[in-house]
């Protein structure tokens, strides 16, 4: 349902984030991408869904080419494909449920959105969502003040409002504690087998990546140099990937 | 294998290559700080020489009233300027045009006096001290002198027993100056708030159209900003006459400038993530301002909207002063034909103004926190 081909992207200060990336991406998997902190792995989601413009190459979904769509029909393509971020990038002295009734924004007109008036039928859903992410009761606590798995279970949810087809998950547990990042990939896991939600996410931890991942790519320097099973990754590869002196450290 | 090896070659290449990059823009960048460097020392320099000959020399030296002004003068110390610059920018740890650039080896463990140029720099500031002191005329014989201190005692007196017959009408006054102020505040709000969002650098940098109308708001901003109210007030109260409408008008212009500058910079110090996350929701643009940027700014906004009308009160006093209306105009009426009692009482109902606004606004701005 994805495919990216030729990828480049040069950022304005000059640095070659990606180099080349070729892959697909079939319809209810769980991709996972892995690979050292500025390998381009950040980079490369934010192209599939132009939060960034890449610089060369094309990146097909669901065989329409949509590198270089802007306007309304890059907003309707972008609706279709959710985001969670690290830092969760939920908005401030809101309300769970209002910020998770931004995921909708797409759908609910500009004005209507502006006055806090959104259609019934969305709020249930919200509401739903906040079901499924376990934070049934919070709707109404400031998200700001929720623990930090809990916020990302609300960024989960409100990137699910949009009823996404694509999930992209950025580091979704880097600033999380061990015991709570398994929760939240567990809540990934849930949204793409229950749901057939196709997820792309990218890890650092290749414990997580064996537990979690149905397939892997790695990045080394903006090019992909290791596409596989997430079993198959042996030490002679760990070291490739991450370097010689790289040691595994493992979270449980 | 093979393949591998020659992605390595050709990324170590990458690498040379970026390296001398780095060196050749860097060179560029030391140029650059040689030349500020020397350019600080010619004119510490000239003005070192400016000053000692027109202060310390002419003044204090010859103890001319009057020393007279060639414009040979300044050209005369920026020559030594330039003559001295020369002889030390070489010499190590002299030039503090070098040091301010941060030219020199930095080392956290050197006492703040074992320095040359530390010397030059503490020498300059007594120098321009001891100038400021001749140019302002300060003279503590003026300050004590027999005459002087009988006409403080009498404008005291005046001022300590005020005329309270004129309590009714200046409260009046006072009450024109504080709605003023508040309607100045009002209208300068949404003009401000609009304007901030194209005055923001964070907003605007995507494509050419948006930073053209970026920088004509700046320039716009910066323009009405650097001139004073109470200039502003003049002008207006020769446009639309003198009275309260001269002074709103001036307090108005110069609220939107300052507010649109505090706005905008809380703009741009606002976490980029909210903003991204609305963007991949595929919201529309307005839609990604209000959800993403408007409600981390909205309580610093009216923060900063409270102290303006404390300030515009304050300021407000002080436009009526040049025919901006309200207590402040009352206040220069008095004062030109030398009735200090009643001057005494403006002087205490803007006292009270001052104190309560500047008590209201910040227990107001605290209760935001």
């Amino acid at each position: 349902m994805l495919t990216i081909a030729g990828l480049h992207k040069t950022y304005d200060n000059g640095v070659h984030a990606l180099k080349g990336v070729d892959f697909a991406v079939k319809k209810g998997e769980f991709l996972v991408i892995i690979g050292l902190s500025g390998s381009g792995k950040s980079t490369l989601l934010r192209c599939i869904n132009h939060l960034h413009d890449p610089s060369q190459g094309e990146v097909n979904f669901n065989g329409t080419n949509i590198t270089h769509l802007k306007g309304s029909s890059l907003r309707r393509v972008r609706s279709q494909i959710g985001m969670i971020f690290q830092h969760f990038n939920l908005i401030p002295r809101k309300s769970v449920l209002t910020n998770v009734l931004t995921g909708s924004l797409s759908r609910v007109g500009i004005i209507p959105s502006i006055f806090g008036l959104y259609p019934q039928t969305e709020k249930d859903k919200a509401l739903n969502y906040i079901k499924i992410v376990g934070l049934e009761g919070k709707e109404l606590s400031r998200a700001d003040n929720l623990s930090g798995g809990q916020q990302q279970r609300v960024a989960i949810a409100r990137a699910l409002m949009q009823n996404p087809q694509i999930l992209l998950a950025d580091e979704p547990v880097a600033s999380l504690d061990p015991a709570t990042s398994h929760s939240v990939m567990q809540y990934l896991k849930k949204v793409n087998e229950e749901l057939g939600v196709t997820v792309i996410c990218n890890l650092h931890f290749l414990s997580l990546v064996r537990q979690y991942a149905g397939r892997v790519i790695a990045l080394k320097d903006g090019k992909i140099i290791y596409q596989g099973c997430p079993t198959e990754i042996n030490e002679e590869w760990f070291q490739t990937i991450y370097g010689e002196d790289a040691v595994e450290v493992t979270i449980n | 294998m093979e393949n591998i090896d020659h992605s390595i070659d050709l990324r170590k290449n990458l690498k040379n290559k970026k390296n001398l990059e780095k060196k050749e823009s860097f060179n560029m960048k030391n140029a650059k700080k040689q030349i500020t460097a020397l350019l600080i020392d010619i004119f510490l320099w000239a003005y070192t020489f400016l000053v000692l000959y027109k202060i310390v020399y002419q003044k204090l030296i010859l103890a001319l009233r009057y020393p007279e002004f060639s414009w040979q003068q300044p050209l005369y110390a920026l020559a030594a300027g330039v003559l001295m610059t020369i002889l030390l920018f070489g010499v190590q740890n002299m030039s503090l045009g070098k040091a301010a650039n941060g030219l020199y080896p930095d080392d956290p463990d050197r006492s703040w006096v074992s320095r040359p140029y530390a010397f030059f720099l503490y020498f300059l500031i007594a120098l321009t001290f001891f100038a400021g002191l001749f140019i302002s005329q300060v003279s503590l014989r003026e300050f004590f002198s027999e005459q002087g201190m009988a006409g403080a005692r009498r404008i005291f007196t005046a001022l300590l027993t005020p005329n309270w017959g004129l309590l009714q009408e200046g409260l009046f006054a006072a009450i024109e100056t504080i709605y003023m102020a508040f309607i100045a505040t009002v209208i300068a709000l949404p003009v401000a708030f609009i304007m901030s969002f194209f005055a923001a650098r964070n907003l605007m940098i995507h494509g050419r159209l948006f930073f053209a109308i970026y920088n004509l708001t700046r320039f716009y901003l910066n323009m009405t900003r650097s001139i004073e109210p109470l200039i502003w007030a003049i002008i207006f109260s020769v446009w639309v006459g003198i009275g309260p409408f001269a002074g709103m008008l001036a307090l108005c212009l110069h609220s939107v400038a300052s507010l649109a500058k505090l706005y905008s910079e809380q703009i741009e110090n606002i976490n980029d993530g909210p903003v991204e996350a609305m963007t991949a929701t595929g919201a529309h643009p307005i839609q990604v301002i209000w959800f993403g940027v408007v409600p981390q700014i909205l309580l610093p906004f009216l923060s900063f909207t409270i102290y303006r009308w404390d300030i515009n009160v304050r300021m407000a006093t002080v436009i009526g002063l040049v025919g901006g209306g309200g207590i402040g105009t009352m206040l220069m009426q008095y004062q030109g034909l030398g009735k200090w009692n009643e001057v005494g009482l403006l002087v205490i109902i803007i006292a009270f103004i001052v104190w309560v606004m500047d008590y209201t606004s910040a227990k107001l701005r605290e209760f935001m926190k």
